[in-house]
Parts: structure tokens; C-alpha cells; sequence
């Protein structure tokens, strides 16, 4: 099974601004595996700083497969993590 | 909506962020009006109808932030008035802590049912047969409640078979326990301060952040900026609460970061009340000399149980809260230290403003308000180097955070100091069920009983100025009782020597 690794920065304005939720949020998508149609496993890090120190106005930050999302929120996240699953479905079609 | 991040959750912490930011910047105070703009930019409104009226709460939730009083909108002041007098390094605000701000209010209608579009004009309407008070008729070829003869009795929306009618409630009116929330002249919310406990949860259930309370970030700031001795007693709801880097070491290193001079567990202060909570029990309770025992450790719980229930006032423990208890002992030994108490609690705003307890405790803050100053500083947990643990507590006292765990640490006293002695307990979290069980006391049906009363759903960790979801926060606080060394209050050698010193008493 694929693997798709979601980093979310938890440096302290990150968290202020609701990464733990934003984490939460990517972690319920696990169980709509059968509604949403998973190939891939989600797996979820919580990284000290992604991009520079005191990113501050772009938090909170998320990194999928390199792409850093900037003032992430649990929607934003939730709809990347999705798009990029299905898309690897089609592929497999 | 408790425990999921909101633009309203967003908003609350930015204002905290950007007031300690201010304070700790200092120069001409007279630019908090442009904050406002900072965090709402631009010209086109994102919550609301427009963006001046976005600026205008905003500006009213610095005020409050700051301590000062709402302004009314139909008075000219600008929201600066008063902010370079309050930047000083003791306490400002006074009560009413908890305000709303009337022009956010959305004047939800209070308690009714409702025909929604789910409704089909069925054959049956069994709506219209269940009805006692013949408030419903068909009208259209839909179901329709005269507002004027319904009982709000609810019977219509349980046999509703399609789920056509829902109950609501104002949320704020919904999450109070204590019925305080009253409607002004204008439909909006407005707070009945006699009923009012300070609890909170209005604060955190109300969709359109109308309520606020008042917060001291900005003194406290100023006491540390001038180099008083200021001393952090920590709550233990504490642990978790500041994200996955912020380990218990590390927000002690944090807190250090900030200025404080010392930081102390106010578990510490819960060892104490436990002992003396089991001891009171088993010598008034079982003895027969008092009916019942209530927890002091919540103020929330203890003064709606002393205001709604004045023949229960006697029985509710007389023990100092964890939080004075705390206080008293660290102000012993620092006599010239100011005390601030950090916690979950909007609550312990009000009983620190009481007349006894104003000169242990010299300011009180939530999480929340401290994740703002950590944010202002720019503190990051990931790179603070723990010197050496916090070690203050047992598991008993840290268990005082979520809901049942007063009730354990006092019955764990109770079996080690008299194994004989069998304990009734009963225990409510919410202010609603804290009612319950108190006219059951009142009634007589709790002789004999300990109770402990939360008034926050979870416990402590569910009050309003926390940061982390319920399941998180209870799963942290487990965590750091399995690594206390000292399981039972007694066994705590601060306590021992408490008693020592108090045994007299």
C-alpha cells in the first residue's frame, strides 16, 4: 500500500492557530477510508519548524509531498489529502 | 463546536497574541487601535456584514483583553481610552468579568421548535395529534407552531418521522448552568450577574464570539517587565495544553523564558485540600455531625452551590482551593513575590477578585492567554533545553484536572489514613448536573455522600480558556500521574510539612 506523508509544523504560533486540529482533522479522513475510497495509508508527522523560524503570518503550515501549504486549515488540508488520494486511484485504473 | 478550531477560537487568541505583543513592545499605547486592522485586513468582511463592524468587536475584544470595560456603541470613545492607564503592573479589571459584547450578538431566539423544510405535509401529521396545546395546524401543506400557544414541550419533534422539527436553543443560554442568560432590550443575550459564576462556557459555545471575558496578559506582562518577582502557579489541567513540544519540562522552561522568577505546581495545593477534605469527611460526614461534604475546589461549582443551595452553604468544604492553597505556601516563602495563577478556569478570575483571596493571588490567566504571550515572545517549546523535571505533586494532586479525579484523590486519603471507613461518593461535571445533585442532596437522598462537583463538562481540562480537545488533554494528564513518583496526597512531604504547620487549626 502507498503512503502519504502529511507533515504539520507544531512550532508554538502553529499551534495556536489550530495545527492540533488541523492534525485531528487528518486523522478522521482514516476512518472514511471505504466512503472516500483510500488506496494509500495516511500517515500524519508533527515537525518542530517547517519553513523558516517564526513563520508567524503563514501559520499554520503544512507540508503533502513537498508542497508546503501556507495558512493551512483543517478544510484546506482535508481537501489536498483527498484530491491527491483519488488522483493516485485513477492512476491505478 | 467545543474542542474544533473556528474563526471565532481564531480570533479569541489572536487579540491575546497581539495585546501581550503590545505590552511587551510598550512605547505609546495609543496604536491599539490599529490592531483592529492587523487582524482583520483588508476591505472585504470575512465573518461578518462588513469590515468596520468585524474592527468594532475586535476592538471591544481588546478591551476586555486588556481589562478595561465594553464601551457602549452608542458613545463616542475610541477603544484606546483607558489603555495607557491600565499599563501598569497589578490588577485592573473588576467584574463583571464575563461580557457580551451586545453589537456581536446575533439575538439568537431563545428555546423553541421549529418546522424545518424536512417537513412533507404527510397524511399523518401525527405532529398536529401529539400536540397538547393544539399549537400546530397544517397550513400550506406544511406543518406550522404558533409560536404564542406552544409549551415547548418537544412531543411534536419525537414523532415527527422525518426529523422535520428541531429544538433549539440560544447556545450561550444552552451551555450556562446557572440560567443567567437574559435577553436585553433588543433580543440580545445579556448576562444576570446575580445568577452568573463566571464559568464561562457561554463564552466558548457562542457561534458568533459575542462573549468575552476580561483578561490580565497586559498588567502581567507589565509586572514582569518591571522586574517584580512574579511566580507561575501552574494548574494541572496544564499538561498537553500547549501542543506535542510543550512537555511539562519544557513549559517550565518556557515560563522561565517569559520571566517568571519560579514555577510551581498547583497540584501541590490539591495534595493539600485532598488531606484535608478526607479528614473533614470521615470526621464530620461519617461521624453524623454534617450531612454531606461538598469539594471547595471549583469556584464555579462552590458558589452555585452556596448561592442556589443556602442550606447547603455549611457543607461545602471550607478547605482552601488548590489555587490559595498554592499561593499561601509559595507567598510564605516569597513573601515579596507576585502570584500568578495559570490555569483553564474564566472562574478563577472571580474568585481571585474575592476580598479574601485578593492578596494571595495577584493574577489569574487561562492557557489560552498564556499561548498568546508564549506566541508574543516568541517562545518555542522545541528549543528549550529542560533543566531537570517538575516535581512538585503526587499522581492524586494532578488528577484534580479532569472530572472524578477530586473525588479519587480524596477517597485514596480516605483509605490510606482510615482503611476502615467505607466512602459514599457522587460526583457531577456540568453546571446543569452539579443542580441535580445538589437538590437530591437538599432532599436528603446524599447523606453520607461526598460530592464532587465539576462545572466544566470533563473536568478542568474542559474550561473554558483550554487549547486541546478533551480526549487529548485526559490522555496528557494520565500521562503525567503515571510519572509522579508519589501516587496518594499523604504522601506528599509539602503536605506533611502543611500540616504541620496548619495541624492546629
Amino acid at each position: 500500500m502507498k503512503k502519504l506523508i502529511v507533515e504539520v509544523c507544531v512550532c508554538t504560533e502553529c499551534v495556536m492557530k489550530g495545527a492540533m486540529d488541523i492534525i485531528d482533522s487528518i486523522e478522521s479522513l482514516k476512518k472514511l477510508k471505504v466512503q472516500l475510497r483510500f488506496d494509500t495509508q495516511i500517515e500524519v508527522k508533527m515537525c518542530k519548524c517547517l519553513g523558516d523560524a517564526k513563520h508567524g503570518d503563514l501559520s499554520p503550515m503544512v507540508r503533502i509531498n513537498n508542497e508546503v501549504l501556507e495558512r493551512a486549515n483543517s478544510e484546506t488540508v482535508m481537501a489536498r489529502v483527498i484530491g491527491l488520494v483519488s488522483r493516485e486511484q485513477r492512476q491505478m485504473v | 463546536m467545543r474542542g474544533i478550531y473556528t474563526p471565532v477560537t481564531k480570533i479569541r487568541r489572536q487579540v491575546f497574541a497581539e495585546v501581550a505583543r503590545l505590552a511587551y513592545e510598550g512605547g505609546d499605547y495609543s496604536r491599539i487601535v490599529e490592531i483592529p486592522y492587523k487582524i482583520i485586513p483588508g476591505e472585504v468582511p470575512t465573518y461578518r456584514g462588513s469590515v468596520f463592524e468585524e474592527r468594532a468587536i475586535v476592538g471591544e475584544r481588546l478591551r476586555l483583553a486588556i481589562g478595561l470595560e465594553l464601551y457602549p456603541a452608542d458613545n463616542p470613545a475610541p477603544i484606546s481610552r483607558g489603555v495607557s492607564e491600565s499599563a501598569i503592573a497589578k490588577k485592573v479589571y473588576e467584574p463583571p468579568l464575563v461580557n457580551v459584547i451586545p453589537f456581536a450578538c446575533n439575538k439568537c431566539e431563545p428555546n423553541s421548535y421549529k418546522v424545518t423544510d424536512n417537513c412533507r405535509g404527510c397524511l399523518a401529521h401525527p405532529c398536529v395529534s401529539a400536540c397538547p396545546v393544539k399549537a400546530i395546524s397544517m397550513v400550506d401543506g406544511r406543518s406550522h407552531i404558533d409560536k404564542s400557544k406552544c409549551v415547548r414541550c418537544g412531543r411534536c419533534k419525537e414523532v415527527c418521522p422525518y426529523e422535520a422539527i428541531v429544538h433549539y436553543d440560544r447556545p450561550c443560554a444552552a451551555a450556562c448552568g446557572v440560567d443567567a442568560i437574559e435577553s436585553d432590550e433588543l433580543g440580545r443575550a445579556k448576562i444576570n450577574y446575580d445568577k452568573c459564576v463566571s464559568c464561562g462556557m457561554c463564552l466558548v459555545n457562542c457561534p458568533f464570539g459575542a462573549i468575552a471575558d476580561k483578561s490580565q496578559i497586559f498588567q502581567l506582562v507589565h509586572a514582569i517587565k518591571e522586574g517584580d518577582e512574579v511566580i507561575a502557579c501552574v494548574a494541572p489541567a496544564f499538561v498537553g495544553q500547549f501542543g506535542p513540544l510543550a512537555t511539562p519540562d519544557q513549559v517550565r522552561e518556557a515560563l522561565r523564558e517569559l520571566g517568571f522568577a519560579g514555577v510551581v505546581e498547583v497540584a501541590l495545593g490539591a495534595d493539600i485540600g485532598a488531606v484535608e477534605e478526607a479528614k473533614h469527611y470521615v470526621e464530620k460526614v461519617v461521624s453524623g455531625e454534617e450531612p454531606f461534604l461538598a469539594t471547595s475546589c471549583c469556584p464555579a461549582w462552590s458558589v452555585m452551590a452556596k448561592t442556589k443551595f443556602p442550606t447547603i452553604a455549611p457543607y461545602v468544604s471550607d478547605a482552601l482551593t488548590p489555587m490559595v492553597a498554592t499561593a499561601r505556601m509559595v507567598k510564605e516563602r516569597h513573601p515579596n513575590a507576585k502570584i500568578v495563577f495559570i490555569g483553564p478556569c474564566a472562574a478563577k478570575k472571580l474568585e481571585a477578585s474575592r476580598r479574601t483571596v485578593r492578596s494571595d493571588v495577584d493574577f489569574v490567566i487561562t492557557f489560552e492567554e498564556l499561548m498568546g504571550m508564549f506566541v508574543a515572545k516568541g517562545i518555542e517549546f522545541g528549543d528549550l533545553e529542560s533543566r531537570g523535571g517538575v516535581h512538585d505533586a503526587t499522581a492524586a494532586g494532578r488528577g484534580y484536572s479532569v472530572a472524578g479525579g477530586v473525588a479519587d484523590a480524596i477517597s485514596a486519603c480516605v483509605k490510606e489514613m482510615y482503611p476502615d471507613v467505607e466512602m459514599k461518593i457522587d460526583r457531577a461535571e456540568g453546571l446543569k448536573n452539579c443542580a441535580k445533585m445538589l437538590t437530591l442532596a437538599k432532599a436528603g437522598k446524599r447523606n453520607g455522600y461526598l460530592m464532587e462537583g465539576m462545572a466544566c463538562p470533563g473536568g478542568c481540562i474542559g474550561g473554558a480558556g483550554t487549547m486541546m480537545p478533551l480526549p487529548k488533554a485526559a490522555a496528557a494528564v494520565k500521562k503525567f500521574q503515571d510519572a509522579s513518583t508519589r501516587k496518594i496526597a499523604t504522601e506528599n512531604p509539602l503536605v506533611q510539612e502543611f500540616e504541620q504547620k496548619n495541624g492546629d487549626k
